[in-house]
């Protein structure tokens, strides 16, 4: 990863120099052992301060959408899941594909630090190295090598986009295969298989810890409305509480309005900070998508999403047809 | 003030104690992070955390909560308050950071004339049992803001760690009281006193080094408007306002109307000013239209506006906001710019 | 009062009848259901009419509202596709119902709660045998439950 590393920072350096873009969005060092940082470059000079690891998780299209940068010929590092996020937001006439030049990075799958904090707990991560295969930890009074594959994020397990699908330079020229093993369509499959009854016990059960921040909605690189729904009040169609009738409510209609857009990034379970795993639902809502208009989201900017478009042969088998 | 011992293993049976009497919320581990949670028996108790992942305050402070009811009626509009008086109960092992947040809501829920009686009955009946901080996190920066990881503001009984037992230390009337009532105690010893001081130190020192804040608030205030100071920490921020809901002294609420048409309820829930909604006016004006204004609202109201109207600084110093943060936004590094202007 | 607590009432008289929502576009399915009334058809009296311009207008919140506040069911009704009166407004609406039905009942909710069908002005026949089938359907599922706020 070092490698690419530097090719990207050659490359990001390259088009800063050319003024092919005004600003590079990509990540850099946190602050905290595992952590890495968006960070914006302006200067060739500073470029050396952009990083890619495996800590690299966060979506950074969810940046691109903010008006400071509207008006700005953006450079920004992706991985498949940011590539097709940023596809998405194209099809949707957010974003002009002339104003930003994708620097695709080939993702081998970002790693879970909230998994290994937990399970170290309470001992704490002071230093953390990162070899191809191996996570080398050091805190106080404990060293510890983990197995890099045993930690992978779940939703990068279930990643089918790992390489993004459009970009302008793909860092490394190679595209790289993902061989996790996940086992999610069986978990969703189990979970359809399922009475309504059952269903609604698991979901309630998983929901019911929602404290209604949102995170998930603002994590979301393609929840850019301006007004959220959750946020209107006149009327007010969702409330505000943690009832968990209004906390259905919420997730259901959340569904609803990323249904056809979603890309299955795990930014919405990776910010939740009361740990709730969205991953069933997003994705069952690629497969409803799939199987009813044989669509995938965040492949090629010039298809319409499947929500503002429709034909006269859209399947209608839930239609009531009385004999 | 009495300074006790506890062997480890009698812990046990104080909890056993305490649930007789008490409703006891202690920190449970639950869905991969440590909470205070309600527990039932001793052995639910998770006491192998650096802290909570999310702050006690919910315990006094619940994230809905239902001011009043109301029902209408041929005879008019019946209101039926909804203020229950709380049955007694102990928070045990709670961090001293999180302990002196309390003091801060307690100065928040009764500012001028105004006591808020929805959070002073549950605080009131409500006894705090503190485990000293041992092992302090490399995000703590409780030391910066006054505080300590032996810290005794707001706690009844102290408990520290020192291996094989417990030091405890009742610090007030309330906290005496309970002491008398706990089995298995024996009288502190020199040494033990001795022990608790070194370990104090030895703690202070593997901390990180404290960030120098004197003068936080005059220092913000020059910078109310410097965009450019502000637009390099709220650039990457986006907007997720996990830090407040996961901090222990964010106290901005929202008060709803749920109503039919023959009744209805008045509820009042967290808000947090990282929200354009937060400001929004009825005209469809905001005055805090932007990030760099709401993680500067963040900000100077802990550091700035907390100081000028109760004159203590609005953080403990606990770390949370900078742990939670999905983009790892880090307040020290706000103090670090700050100390550099 | 309001459908939540009169509910309890009907039920604690064990006579419990369902009360479905029925969405009925302007142009279509209202004028069916018209019809069916100057025809003197029958149909059980379990539905409350809201007219709307269009199939298309109906937000899938008004839906899942309906469950909140206590209705057993809901019905949507517009005109055939390809006789919008906006031309294009129900074929809209038949991709949102189609998604928001599939999330809705992946979550838990029982098939049955939320019903679709295409009704023209002329068919006031089909109207009162949609309602029929529909109301038979909630009534084998009983009271909603899950997702009303209590």
């Amino acid at each position: 990863m070092e490698k690419l590393e530097k090719i990207m920072q050659d490359t990001a350096k390259h088009f800063l120099q050319e003024q092919k873009v005004d600003l590079i969005i990509g990540y850099k060092q946190g602050t905290i052992p595992l952590r890495t940082t968006p960070c914006f470059v302006t200067k060739p000079e500073d470029i050396s301060q952009l990083v890619w690891n495996v800590c690299c998780d966060h979506d950074l299209t969810n940046f691109l959408l903010q008006p400071e940068y509207k008006d700005k010929k953006v450079g920004i590092i992706v991985k498949g899941c940011d590539a097709r996020a940023l596809v998405v937001c194209m099809a949707e006439g957010q974003i002009e594909r002339k104003m930003v030049t994708i620097i695709g990075m080939p993702c081998p799958g970002m790693i879970d630090r909230k998994r290994i904090e937990s399970e170290l707990e309470p001992k704490e991560i002071l230093v953390a190295e990162i070899t191809e295969d191996q996570i080398h930890l050091k805190g106080k009074d404990f060293e510890q090598t983990l197995q890099k594959d045993d930690y992978i994020q779940a939703s990068c397990k279930s990643c089918r986009y790992n390489n993004p699908p459009v970009c302008d330079v793909l860092i490394g020229g190679q595209p790289i295969e993902l061989s996790f093993n996940d086992d999610l369509d069986e978990k969703l499959a189990e979970l359809e298989a399922k009475s309504p009854d059952e269903r609604w016990t698991y979901f309630t059960t998983l929901l019911s810890d929602c404290i209604r921040c949102y995170a998930c909605r603002n994590a979301c690189p393609l929840c850019y409305c301006k007004e959220c729904f959750v946020d209107q009040t006149q009327p007010q169609w969702v409330g505000k509480t943690t009832n968990i009738s209004d906390i259905m409510f919420y997730h259901m209609i959340r569904a609803f309005h990323v249904a056809g857009r979603c890309v299955e990034c795990g930014a919405c379970t990776r910010a939740c900070p009361m740990n709730i795993d969205l991953r069933l639902i997003t994705r069952k809502l690629q497969n409803i998508v799939k199987d009813r208009y044989g669509f995938e989201a965040g492949l090629d900017p010039n298809v319409p999403p499947p929500m503002g478009t429709h034909t006269m042969e859209d399947p209608q088998e839930f239609i009531t047809e009385p004999e | 003030m009495k300074e006790k011992i506890l062997p480890k293993e009698q812990l046990p049976q104080i909890l056993k104690t305490l649930l007789e009497s008490y409703k006891v919320f202690a920190p449970i581990k639950k869905n991969g992070f440590y909470v205070f949670g309600e527990i039932e028996t001793p052995d639910e108790i998770a006491l192998n955390y650096l802290n909570s992942k999310i702050p006690p305050k919910e315990i006094f402070y619940p994230r809905t909560e239902v001011l009043f009811t109301f029902t209408k009626s041929p005879q008019g509009i019946d209101i039926q308050e909804a203020i229950n008086p709380s049955e007694s109960r102990v928070i045990f092992g709670i961090r001293p950071c999180d302990a002196k947040s309390f003091t801060l809501l307690d100065k928040f829920f009764s500012y001028g004339k105004f006591k808020d009686p929805y959070y002073q009955t549950r605080r009131e009946n409500t006894l705090l049992i503190g485990l000293a901080c041992v092992n302090p996190r490399s995000t703590c920066f409780c030391t910066s803001i006054n505080g300590s990881p032996f810290g005794e503001e707001g706690l009844d009984i102290l408990f520290v760690d020192l291996g094989d037992k417990y030091f405890v230390k009742s610090l007030n009337l309330k906290g005496d009281e309970l002491l008398d009532q706990l089995p298995g105690l024996t009288p502190a010893s020199e040494k033990d006193r001795f022990n608790m001081t070194e370990l104090l130190k030895k703690v202070l020192a593997s901390m990180t080094p404290e960030i120098p804040i004197e003068n936080i608030n005059t220092k913000l205030e020059q910078l109310f408007d410097e965009e450019v100071f502000w637009d390099q920490f709220s650039q990457k921020c986006i907007g997720c306002a996990s830090c407040t809901f996961l901090c222990p002294t964010c106290t901005c609420f929202d008060v709803v109307d749920e109503e039919t048409s023959s009744s209805g309820k008045r509820i009042r829930l967290w808000d947090t000013c990282q929200f354009p909604l937060f400001t929004l006016h009825g005209s469809g004006h905001n005055p805090r239209p932007t990030k760099r204004q709401r993680l500067r609202q963040r900000v100077m109201h802990k550091f700035s506006y907390y100081p000028k109207t109760l004159d203590e600084i609005g953080c403990v110093g606990c770390g949370r906001c900078i742990i939670v943060c999905p983009v790892n936004q880090d307040i020290r590094e706000v103090f670090k710019a700050l100390q550099e202007t | 009062m309001t459908v939540a607590e009169e509910k309890s009432q009907i039920k604690e008289e064990k006579s419990w009848e369902p009360k479905i929502l029925a969405f009925l576009c302007n142009w279509c399915s209202y004028a069916g259901a018209d019809l069916a009334g100057i025809s003197r058809l029958q149909y059980p009296p379990n539905i409350r009419v809201v007219r709307v311009p269009c199939s298309g207008r109906v937000n899938p919140f008004y839906l899942i509202k309906a469950l909140q506040a206590g209705w057993d069911g809901v019905l949507v009704s517009g005109c055939h596709p390809g006789d919008c009166h906006y031309l294009s407004g129900n074929l809209v609406a038949r991709r949102r119902f189609a998604i928001l039905k599939d999330i809705v009942e992946f979550m838990g909710i029982s098939p049955g709660r939320l019903n679709f069908s295409w009704v023209s002005a002329a068919e006031g026949e089909k109207f009162s045998k949609v309602v029929k089938e529909v109301v038979e359907k909630v009534k084998k599922l009983g009271p909603i439950r899950k997702m009303v706020k209590e």
